[in-house]
This record gives structure tokens, sequence and C-alpha cells, in this order.
């Protein structure tokens, strides 16, 4: 009975997922304005998988949740910044700069806070991050007083023309290095030593110690992965967006990637990103006429509440089965 | 408990005593002394830290019974905080009902809020109700800052708090009301922990499933926790709002939320004493620092851009967290324990 119910919800959901995908794609064809949002929303959404794959890395590994995530992005934002307008680096040379400095950053919050904290209680594991957080704030509002920057321009900015509607390239080149990243942290995850040896340190810690492989040292490449990606993700949005504090909140929203993905799954994660990306962009062009502003921002909070009071382990997470 | 030395419980009602021996007694009634006759010696500035002090122990009371005795985590406290202090502005501005009516309901308000966001506590827990709960905080955050009641952004002006007639306007009689509705709050608190319902709470934090295995409805329990640590923080909210007198959106942000977790860590997770000593240390902590070190690194640093030094209190407040779960992760409490314990069989050594 029970198993007949599931079949049943799994075909009207694969059923409800196709006519949702039909109508958006016919909307694109009618609508301007449909279209340019779509686009938008799910470049956005790239940019949220991004960092929300960062979360994933780190809690599939280490099962920590880097509540930290929208500091570290921030943090690599006003980095980027340094390095292009303050030193007048070019990009090509800023952006092994600005990767070094997060895989630092990545190195120093695994090694003096989280690994003096193996093995402790979750709450302590997500105060910690938190903890983080407020502490790069701190550099952060400490090295760059001033609260707002414009990055400098990264990608030519000729606008193109899809259809009828108008699009900024900036939006194409994100999603275009938000695909490579995707396609390199795959090829990495797949074929590398290290890779294998984090997706198996994710799958067993313990079988993974007592084959010989420092989990220590894998606990350390997730974080440093998990801050280059982040930061990528930072420099992507805030090319688009100029770097403000809302970045922090933008690190926070790539939490409902997470959640409506599912914790433990990167495709989960890369899937989910253009979802809320597309949410948030109709919702925000649709919505705000019928609504109060900036309801824009909150669709990926109340996206959060609603999966956990439906689906809390998301679309693709693993369902963790407790015994006493 | 733990007794000093040659001191035997003779009866049931002796063991639960919270206060067992009359150097307790003394100790209690003098320190209620020195608290309620502060105003006679203490110059206004410092009234003020303290009112702040106390309105923000009785949220930190709060969030160390949600999370620091039934375990569930929540980072939304100072969205909570403002439900309670935005219910009360309003019933008492719109509605005019009298402080009283306004403190108990902005309370319930936040309890109920609370409740409604805590609903997921029943399938999940841990990050996942972490998350929850920031959502609850920018939600709660949107609502005041677009609906009109609250004046959103710009922020409404509340009236001083009165009760029959009586303004609470001159800094002492603030300082009686707030540090008054603190000392029933702890007292409340420590009562709760000994309770039946406070037993279910610590049954829950240690292990959920055997607690609803041993008979504890943790759908009640969760939601009651929920509803109590979220009062808690609405009665705050309701004197914040009464004592500073105008309310903005920005008095309520994510960061404090986060503080309030780190003030009960600091403290110690699921002890009585532990919010007044996390509180105390991050209150003066910050009045030091945004008194006395910010303008003098601004003054004497100033090759760096103006308004570096605001970087600090931050900086320092994420250190002191990361530093304390490290290091001391039971807290201020434990360390307090420690000594208590130390002293306990003086001046013998055995």
């Amino acid at each position: 009975m029970k198993k007949q119910l599931k079949r049943i919800l799994k075909i009207t959901g694969w059923a409800l997922v196709g006519v949702i995908a039909g109508l958006v794609i016919y909307l694109c064809v009618v609508s301007a304005d449909f279209l340019q949002f779509t686009i938008t929303g799910i470049s956005v959404g790239m940019v949220y998988a991004l960092i929300a794959l960062g979360f994933v890395l780190i809690w599939k590994s280490s099962s920590v949740a880097n509540l930290a995530l929208g500091q570290i992005v921030l943090i690599s934002s006003w980095f980027t910044y340094s390095m292009m307008a303050q030193a007048d680096l070019p990009f090509y040379l800023a952006l092994p700069v600005v990767i070094l400095f997060a895989i630092f950053l990545g190195w120093v919050i695994e090694r003096f806070a989280l690994r003096p904290l193996i093995a402790q209680p979750i709450l302590s594991l997500i105060a910690v991050t938190l903890g983080i957080g407020y502490f790069i704030e701190g550099i952060i509002t400490f090295v760059w007083p001033t609260s707002v920057a414009a990055l400098p321009h990264i990608f030519p900015q000729e606008v193109v023309r899809i259809g009828p509607a108008v699009i900024s390239q900036e939006y194409l080149w994100v999603v275009g290095i938000c695909l490579v990243v995707f396609v390199l942290l795959t090829v990495f995850f797949r074929y590398h030593r290290m890779g294998i040896a984090m997706r198996a340190t994710a799958d067993d810690q313990m079988a993974v110690q007592a084959c010989g492989i420092p989990v220590t040292r894998v606990f350390s490449t997730s974080w440093m992965f998990a801050c280059v990606v982040a930061a990528i993700g930072g420099i992507l949005i805030s090319s688009i967006g100029g770097i403000t504090h809302g970045l922090v909140e933008t690190g926070l929203k790539s939490f409902s990637v997470v959640i409506l993905g599912g914790l433990d799954s990167f495709v989960g994660a890369i899937v989910a990103g253009p979802i809320i990306g597309l949410m948030e962009n109709l919702g925000g062009g649709y919505l705000t006429r019928y609504t109060w502003a900036g309801v824009r921002d909150i669709i990926p909070f109340v996206v959060i509440i609603i999966v956990m009071a439906i689906k809390p382990f998301g679309l693709f997470g693993e369902e963790r089965i407790e015994r006493i | 408990m733990s007794l000093p030395c040659g001191i035997r419980n003779h009866s049931y009602a002796q063991d639960m005593a919270i206060v067992r021996t009359r150097t307790q007694w003394g100790l209690l009634l003098g320190l209620l002394v020195v608290i309620f006759t502060a105003p006679l010696y203490l110059s206004g500035y410092w009234m003020g830290v303290f009112n702040t002090i106390g309105i923000t122990l009785i949220a930190a009371i709060g969030l160390n019974i949600l999370i620091g005795y039934c375990g569930q985590l929540s980072i939304g406290h100072a969205g909570f905080i403002a439900v309670g202090a935005y219910t009360s502005a309003i019933l008492t501005t719109r509605f005019g009902l009298p402080f009283p009516v306004a403190l108990i309901s902005a309370g319930i308000m936040a309890g109920l809020v609370g409740i409604v966001f805590g609903l997921p506590s029943i399938r999940v827990k841990g990050f996942y109700l972490a998350i929850t709960t920031i959502a609850a905080q920018f939600i709660i955050m949107w609502i005041i800052n677009q609906w009109g009641w609250t004046g959103g952004q710009l922020g409404m002006t509340v009236p001083f708090a009165s009760v029959g007639g009586y303004v609470f306007r001159s800094g002492a009689s603030q300082f009686y009301l707030i540090i008054g509705i603190t000392v029933v709050c702890v007292f409340l608190a420590k009562n709760l922990a000994r309770t039946k319902v406070g037993r279910a709470f610590i049954a829950i934090r240690d292990n959920d499933l055997a607690a609803e295995v041993m008979g504890v409805n943790l759908l009640y329990y969760k939601l009651l926790a929920f509803f109590i640590g979220c009062f808690f923080a609405g009665i705050a909210g309701s004197l914040f709002a009464h004592y500073n007198v105008s309310l903005t959106p920005e008095q309520f942000s994510f960061r404090d939320s986060i503080l309030y977790v780190g003030i009960i860590i600091i403290g110690g997770l699921g002890t009585s004493i532990g919010p007044i000593f996390g509180v105390l240390f991050i209150r003066l902590l910050q009045q030091v620092l945004t008194i006395n070190v910010v303008p003098f690194l601004e003054n004497s640093l100033t090759m760096f851009p103006s308004g570096f030094a605001s970087g600090v209190t931050p900086m320092l407040f994420g250190l002191v967290i990361v530093l304390f779960l490290i290091l001391e992760p039971r807290g201020l409490a434990h360390r307090w324990a420690l000594f208590k314990a130390s002293y306990r069989l003086w001046p013998f050594s055995y």
C-alpha cells in the first residue's frame, strides 16, 4: 500500500516537473520579460549552486555545517577587489592570487578552529562556524571599512540579444564559468587520488582510517576546496552586483539550495541552484506588484521553511535513520 | 547538589531546596540588597549598562532553555525578540493597552511565532533546525521592515512603560522595573529546570529517541521549549522597546542572533548560572571595547581609513566564541563549579 502510494507520488512529481518545465519554456518563447528573468535567474542560481557545493563538500567529508559561508564569500570578494582595484592586477593574475588566498583561508579555518573540535557534538561544530563568521566580519570591517565597492569589470560589457530579450553578457559568462567549475570538480572527484579519498571519507570514515588514508588531510583539503569554490562564486556574483554586506545574505541564501537539493548531494546542489535562482528572479519579477518590496530576497528563506515542512532531507538527500 | 562539608539532608524538601545553608541565604540576601540599592551609588551611565544587561539576560535565559536544556538549536533569537518588541509597541501605541498587558502579550505573541517556526523541530534537528531558525529571522525581519504598522525602516517611537498612572521615566525606576523582572525570570528559569518539564527537556536534549521511548511526548515538549524560550525573548523585547523608546529593525540583526548563541556558550549551556556569566562577560567586554578601545585605536592609528576600529568588536567576539568552544566548551559556569568545588572542603584538604 505504502509502496504504491510512493510510486504514485513519484509519478505525479515527475509529471509536475515536466509540466512546469514545459510552462517555463512556453513562457520564455512568449514573453521577453520572462526570458530575461529566466536567464538571470539561472545564472544567479548557478552561482548559488557553486557556493552550495562548497557547503556540501565540507558536510560530506567531515559533517561540519559551515555557517560562515556567507562571510567567506564576502571576504574573498573584498580580497579580489583589493587585488584588482587597489593593487591594479589584471584579472588573469588576480585570480590565482585570490585562489591562493582562499586555499590559505580554508587551511587556517580547518587547522585552528575545526581540528581541535573533531568528534564534538554538532552544536559546537555549528557554533564554531558562527564564531568564525563573526570573526571574519570583524576582519572585513577592519580592513575594508568602506561598506560598498564595485569590482572592476571582468567580463565584456556588450549586451547580447537572445530572441526578444536583451541580456548583459556577464550572465552568460557566469553560467559558462560555473559549468566549467562543475566539470572540473566532477573530474577531480572521479579520477584524482585525493578526490577518491574524499568520497571514501564521506562514505565511511572508520573504514577509511583503517585503510591508512589521512583523514585530517582530507578534511583540510575539503575546506580548501570549499573556500576556493566559494571565492569563485563570490567573484562571479560581485562582478554582477558589486560588493556589499548583502553577500553574507547570498551565502545564507545558498543554504536554501543545500536544503532543497539535500545536504549530502552534489547533484542536488547543482539541480537546486538554478531552481532557487529561477524562483527568486521570477518571484521578484512578478510578485513584487502584489506583495511588499524585497519579496525577492525572502523567497529562498520561505523555500527553506516549506522544504522543512514537506521533505526535510531534500530532493536528493539521503534520509538518515537513527538508532538508539 | 553539592553540599559543604558536614551538612546532611534529612528530608526530600531539604534535598530539593535551592538555598540550603545559612551562608547561602546570607549571600543571596546580600546580593539582592546590593542589586536593589544599586541606583543609590551607580551613575546614570552604569545604570543604563545594567539595564541592557538585564534585558539581554532575560533573552539569554530563554535561549538557554531552548538550546541548553532542550537542545533545540535556534539562531533566530533576535527575530523573536523583535516580535515581542513590536507587539508591545503596537499594542501600547495603537490600541492604548496598559504596559503590563502589553508585556505579557508580547511574550505570548513571540512564543506563538516561536511555535510556528519550531514546528519543523518535530522531524529535524541540528543543522536543519539552525537553518530553519535563520530563515525565521529573515522572514520576521522582512515583515517588520515592510509592514505599515511597524513603521518600516524608519522605526517607531514607543511610550515609556507605565503601571497604573506611574511612568517609568527616570533611570532608577527603569532600573527597578527591568532588574525586578530579570530577577523573577532567573528564578523561574532556575525552578523550571527542576520540574517535570525541565527533566523532559534534558531527556530530549540527551537523546530524543530514548526520551520518546520512555514516554516523553516529543511534539508537546519540543514546542513547549520553543514557546517558553521565545516567551522570554518576547518579554525581553517588550522591555527593550519601552526602555529604548525608539525601535528600528536594525536593532534586531542576524549578528545579534549569533551573539546570543555566543553568550550562552561562553556562559555554559544548560546551567542556570551560565547565561548570567555570559551576559556579564559579553556586555561588559562590549562596553570596554566601544568606550575605551575603539576610540583609542581610531585616534592612535591614523594611517588606516576611518571606521576601521569598529571591526575590533566583532573580531574579538568571534575569537572569544571560538576560543571558548575549543578550550572550555562547558563555559564559565564549569569554571565556577570547579572554583566552588575547590573551596567546598576548605580549609581541610580531605
